[in-house]
């Protein structure tokens, strides 16, 4: 068994969380200490808090149940691979559901006051003088989710054992909040709330090398390339005079391509064109056609998700 | 021979993505990308019937 360099623990109570200052190469442990415990986790660039953790971009690269060897990635348009998920014990993690609020409780079940995810969410985040309006949405460990056959997300209970972990490495200086969820009248924890363990120890070469490489690109803009770098401090919205839209590519113009077909390839487009969608327009089906046939020969990520292979 | 023009409608940044396949190797000229994508999807949609029609 590998020896562990830890550089620090905490156990997390029921009710809890605790933001961690999780330094490039530093690896965050977070661990069943019963097992049956669901946490929720936000993210930030630990110098630049504008840039956070992004469920949304995670789970179209990486599904509704990212585990080991996944990235945690940062909202647009940053697009950083942030955290990389070097173990998962069990694999069952969830990017579906939002962390449970104040709301959540006193709407469906009439509490005035009860453990909720965002709100110890914002008190771990105020050590590092954030607000509640920053606990972004969370990355879901060890909650047991999927979609049922309508479409709507649905949360049950899970099969995690005391030692259970997920090790997360950052892969730039982030600050990291794990916390205890409090949802104890859901499935989601089992119907109790547990303490966690947090251990931070440091990444071996081994860890490191096992990290693949993620793109650098153009599109992964920090703001230094924001035509407006200023974080706004007050809170109204007001129009500013001077703005004139700089859209890219704009505007956008219509170019006529003909194409000359054999009767044999209008036999084809017959064929295959799709009339439900385009009627009698043959020239918007085979502008279909084309592009279809270019993300099938060319596309190697999902569609709508983008290359993480570098 | 009978030849049937289809003038297809494509803004610039479709006609950038067309240009840099071309600039592969893939095809000689705009049209005849067309006529590649058109015979090759419609191959593969040809194999596929075959394929599920046992
Ligand atoms: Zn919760």
């Amino acid at each position: 068994m590998t020896t562990r360099k830890i550089t620090s623990e905490w156990i997390l109570e029921p009710g809890t969380g605790k933001a961690i200052e999780l330094l490039k190469g530093q690896v965050l442990r977070i661990e069943q200490v019963e097992g049956g415990q669901c946490a929720d986790f936000n993210c930030f660039n630990l110098h630049d808090y504008k840039e956070f953790m992004h469920c949304g971009r995670t789970r179209t690269v990486h599904g509704f149940h990212p585990t080991k060897g996944t990235f945690m990635w940062s909202a647009p348009p940053r697009e950083r691979a942030m955290l990389y998920i070097l173990e998962d014990t069990v694999g069952r993690n969830d990017v579906l559901f939002p962390r449970c609020s104040a709301y959540v409780y006193e709407a469906a079940y009439g509490f005035s006051v009860h453990t909720n995810c965002h709100d110890i969410q914002a008190e771990a985040q105020r050590e590092y003088g954030l607000t509640p309006d920053d606990v972004h949405d969370s990355f879901n460990l060890f909650m047991c989710t999927g979609v049922d056959a309508d479409g709507h997300a649905y949360m049950t209970r899970q099969t995690t054992k005391a030692g259970d972990h997920v090790d997360l490495l950052a892969l730039m200086d982030v600050l990291a909040i794990p916390n205890v969820c409090g949802a104890d009248v859901m499935k989601t924890s089992n119907f109790a709330l547990k303490p966690l363990k947090l251990t931070v120890f440091e990444a071996t070469e081994a860890d490191l090398a096992s990290v693949p490489t993620t793109p650098v690109l153009a599109s992964q803009r920090t703001p230094k390339d924001f035509k407006n770098p200023v974080i706004k401090s007050d809170r109204g919205l007001r129009r500013d005079p001077d703005y004139r839209p700089e859209f890219p590519n704009t505007p956008i113009v219509l170019t006529e391509l003909p194409v000359a077909l054999t009767a044999e390839e209008v036999t084809m487009l017959n064929a295959v064109k799709l009339t439900d969608i385009y009627g009698d327009d043959d020239a918007a089906a085979l502008r279909d056609i084309l592009f279809s046939w270019w993300e099938e020969r060319f596309l190697q990520a999902h569609a709508g998700a983008p290359a993480i292979e570098a | 021979m009978n030849e049937t023009i289809v003038k297809l409608r494509l803004n610039q940044q479709q006609l950038e993505l067309m240009d840099r396949t071309i600039a592969q190797g893939v095809a000689p000229d705009r049209a005849a990308l067309v006529r590649l994508a058109l015979r090759e999807y419609a191959a593969s949609r040809k194999a596929e019937t075959a394929g599920s029609s046992r």
